[in-house]
C-alpha cells in the first residue's frame, strides 16, 4: 500500500481572468522525489505558493499528512511539517549565513520575548542546541567555512543551497523546492542533484520544480507534467519522456 | 528642512527596500557585521565597560548644564534603542514615535498633578496605555508596507499631537502644563541633575541589557529575518504580522518611558515636545546612529542632542549646519555612526597588525 504524505483535491487557483491551476488534483508519495514540470507559465511556481500558503486556492483542499492545510497561513503549514525554498532565492541578507540556518529552526524552538529578554532557562537550553543543529546542517551543504559570512556577500549558488540548509533546519517531512538548480553551473546542478538524493535518505520527501531536464530525469522518481494549470501526464521519468502530448507541449506540435 | 527630508528619504530607502541579496550590491549591511561580531563574542563585558564610562561622567563634568545634556541623551536613548527595534532590526518605519513619547509624558503628567496618583502608578498606567495604543495601531497599520506604513504611523502622530493641543481641559492644550513632582525614591527625592542623572543612565543600561539579550535571540533573529525576506520569513514559520505588533508594541513602551522620565526631569510638558519634527528627529536619530546596531542608539541620541547646542555658535545659520552636517553622515557613512566607529576600529587593528609583522 502506498502511503500518500500530501494529496491536493481539484484545486482550483485564477488571478483575475488568468486561470493559473485549474481543478488540478495530484498525490505525493512518502519519501519520493517528485518533479513538477512545464512550460514557463503553466503555474508550478503557483502550485507551490497555495501548497505552502502564500495564496489561497479559490477552490479545492490540500491534505498533509491527512490533515487539511488549505486555508492555513504559511507559519501554521511550516509547522505542520512543511518547507520551502523560492525561485528567486529569498535569503536574509542582513544576516549571517550561519544566522539565516538558525531562523529555520524557528518551529522547533519556543522561546519567545520575555524568556529571550531575561535569558529564562528555555531560552539557554534552546540557544546551543539550535547553533549546533544550524552547523550540522550547513555542513551538510558544505557552507560550514562560510558560516559568519554576511549571507549577501555570498554567491548565487551557495545562496541556493544556504535556503536549502535553512529549510532542512526546520525539520520538514517534506520539503518543496522551487526552480533550485537556476543560476547554477553544470558542477554545481550534479552536486545539488546528489544533496536532494541525501535528503530523501533522510526520510524527507522532495517535491521539486525544475527546468533543468537532465537533473529531474536524473533523480526524480515521479514527474507530474502542468500546462495552462491542468495536469497533462504523469508516470516515472522514462513515460514521460516518450509521452506524446508532453513531448508535443515542449517541442511544439506538427500541424 | 530639506536636508531633513533628503534624510529622511535616504532612511525610507534603507529600511523599506532592506538588504538586495544580489551579491554585486551588498548595500550598507556588510560593514556593519564586524561590530555586531566582536559586540557579540564580549557582549556583557562592553555593556559592563559602557555603564562605567557612563557612571564615572559626573567625576569630570560637574557643570550642571553638560549634566542635564546628559540626561536628555539618555532619556532619548531608550526611545532611539525601541525604535532602532521596529525600524533597524524589523524593517518597519514609524513616524509617529514621538506620539508614544508623548502619551508616556502626558499621563505621567496628568495623572501625577490633577490626581495626585503615585509616580510609579501614573509611571505604569503610562506604560499599559501606550501598549494598548500601539496595539490599537500596529494592527491595522502594520499589515501597511513601506511608504504607506510611514503614512499611517504619521498620521497617527498627528491625531495624537491634534488631540493634546485641543483637549485644553485635560492636557492645558497648546501652553500645556507645568509643576510635574520630581521622582522620590523611599525618603531619595531626585531633584538635582547629578541624582537623576544616576536614574536615568540606571533605567538605560536594565533596558539595554534587555534589548541586547532580545537581539541575540530566537526573536531577534525573526525579527531581522523580516527585515531580510517578510516572505521567506514567514516561509519559515515566523508569525510575522503577530511579531511585528509585538516589537511595534515594545517599540511604543519604551517610547512611553521617556516620555514618563522626560516629563519628571522637566516639570514640564506641551504638544510641541512630542510633535512631528520630534518624531522625525527620533527617526533621524536611528539612521544617524546606525540601524540595526543597538550601539547606534547611544550615538546617535547623543550627536542630536549635542549638536545643536554647539551650532549656536552660528547663530541664524546653526539650522543649515546642522542639515549639512547630517547630510555628510548619511552620504558617506550610510550605515551611521557606529559604521564608522566599526571602520575606524578595523583600520586600527589592520594598522596594528601590520606593525606586529616585521
Amino acid at each position: 500500500m502506498s502511503d500518500i504524505i500530501l494529496e491536493s483535491l481539484n484545486i482550483h487557483k485564477g488571478f483575475g481572468g488568468v486561470v493559473a491551476l485549474d481543478s488540478l488534483t495530484f498525490l505525493v508519495e512518502r519519501n519520493t522525489i517528485t518533479a513538477i514540470i512545464g512550460p514557463n507559465g503553466a503555474g508550478k511556481t503557483t502550485l507551490l505558493n497555495v501548497v505552502s500558503g502564500m495564496h489561497a486556492p479559490d477552490r479545492g483542499t490540500i491534505y498533509l499528512n491527512r490533515k487539511t492545510i488549505s486555508g492555513l497561513k504559511p507559519y501554521e503549514i511550516t509547522r505542520c511539517g512543511l518547507a520551502r525554498t523560492f525561485q528567486n532565492a529569498q535569503i536574509f541578507g542582513n544576516m549571517t549565513v550561519l544566522e539565516n540556518v538558525m531562523v529555520g529552526r524557528h518551529v522547533r524552538t519556543r522561546a519567545g520575548i520575555i524568556s529571550s529578554a531575561l535569558r529564562l532557562s528555555r531560552m539557554r537550553r534552546e540557544e546551543p542546541v539550535t547553533c549546533a543543529r544550524a552547523r550540522f546542517y550547513l555542513d551538510m551543504v558544505d557552507l560550514k567555512e562560510i558560516a559568519d559570512r554576511p549571507a549577501a556577500s555570498i554567491p548565487i549558488g551557495s545562496q541556493r543551497l544556504l535556503e536549502i540548509a535553512r529549510a532542512l533546519a526546520s525539520e520538514p517531512e517534506i520539503l518543496l523546492l522551487d526552480e533550485p538548480a537556476a543560476g547554477l553551473n553544470t558542477q554545481e546542478t550534479r552536486q545539488l542533484g546528489a544533496l536532494i538524493r541525501t535528503i530523501k535518505e533522510m526520510g524527507i520527501t522532495v517535491v521539486i520544480v525544475e527546468h533543468d531536464m537532465e537533473l529531474v530525469m536524473d533523480i526524480s522518481d515521479e514527474i507530474i507534467v502542468l500546462n495552462y494549470g491542468k495536469r497533462i501526464a504523469e508516470g516515472k521519468p522514462v513515460e514521460i519522456q516518450t509521452n506524446q502530448e508532453v513531448i508535443d507541449v515542449y517541442l511544439g506540435k506538427e500541424e | 528642512m530639506d536636508s531633513a527630508i533628503s534624510i529622511l528619504n535616504s532612511a525610507f530607502d534603507r529600511t523599506l527596500e532592506p538588504s538586495n541579496p544580489e551579491p554585486s550590491n551588498p548595500g550598507t549591511l556588510e560593514p556593519l557585521n564586524p561590530v555586531s561580531y566582536s559586540m557579540k563574542l564580549n557582549r556583557h563585558s562592553a555593556t559592563l565597560i559602557f555603564a562605567a564610562v557612563i557612571f564615572l561622567l559626573p567625576l569630570f563634568i560637574k557643570n550642571p548644564y553638560y549634566l542635564s545634556i546628559l540626561v536628555f541623551i539618555g532619556i532619548y536613548s531608550i526611545t532611539t534603542m525601541g525604535l532602532n527595534l521596529l525600524m533597524g532590526y524589523t524593517g518597519q518605519i514609524s513616524l509617529g514615535h514621538g506620539a508614544f513619547f508623548g502619551i508616556g509624558a502626558y499621563t505621567s503628567g496628568i495623572l501625577t498633578v490633577y490626581y495626585h496618583v503615585p509616580i510609579s502608578v501614573a509611571f505604569i498606567a503610562a506604560l499599559i496605555l501606550s501598549a494598548l495604543v500601539a496595539y490599537l495601531i500596529g494592527v491595522p497599520s502594520l499589515r501597511l508596507k513601506g511608504h504607506y506604513l510611514a503614512m499611517a504611523t504619521l498620521a497617527f502622530g498627528e491625531i495624537v499631537n491634534i488631540f493634546l493641543d485641543a483637549a485644553v481641559d485635560l492636557t492645558g492644550g497648546p501652553s500645556g502644563f507645568g509643576e510635574i513632582p520630581r521622582i522620590q525614591i523611599g525618603s531619595l527625592v531626585l531633584d538635582s541633575d547629578l541624582k537623576y542623572f544616576y536614574f536615568v543612565w540606571i533605567v538605560f543600561i536594565i533596558i539595554f541589557i534587555l534589548t541586547n539579550n532580545l537581539i541575540n535571540s530566537r526573536v531577534g533573529r525573526a525579527l531581522r529575518s523580516i527585515h531580510g525576506s517578510e516572505l521567506a520569513s514567514t516561509a519559515m514559520g515566523v508569525n510575522t504580522a503577530q511579531l511585528k505588533v509585538q516589537v511595534f508594541i515594545l517599540s511604543a513602551l519604551a517610547a512611553s518611558v521617556s516620555g514618563s522620565l522626560y516629563v519628571h526631569f522637566v516639570t514640564f510638558i506641551s504638544p510641541t515636545t512630542c510633535n512631528i519634527m520630534f518624531s522625525i528627529l527620533l527617526v533621524m536619530m536611528v539612521v544617524v546612529g546606525g540601524m540595526a546596531n543597538i550601539w547606534g542608539c547611544i550615538l546617535g541620541a547623543a550627536l542630536l542632542t549635542i549638536l545643536p547646542e554647539y551650532l549656536r555658535v552660528f547663530e541664524d545659520y546653526d539650522v543649515i549646519v546642522y542639515g549639512f552636517i547630517l547630510l555628510f553622515i548619511i552620504m558617506f557613512l550610510p550605515g551611521g555612526l557606529s559604521q564608522g566607529f566599526a571602520m575606524a576600529y578595523g583600520t586600527i587593528r589592520r594598522g596594528r597588525s601590520r606593525a606586529a609583522k616585521p
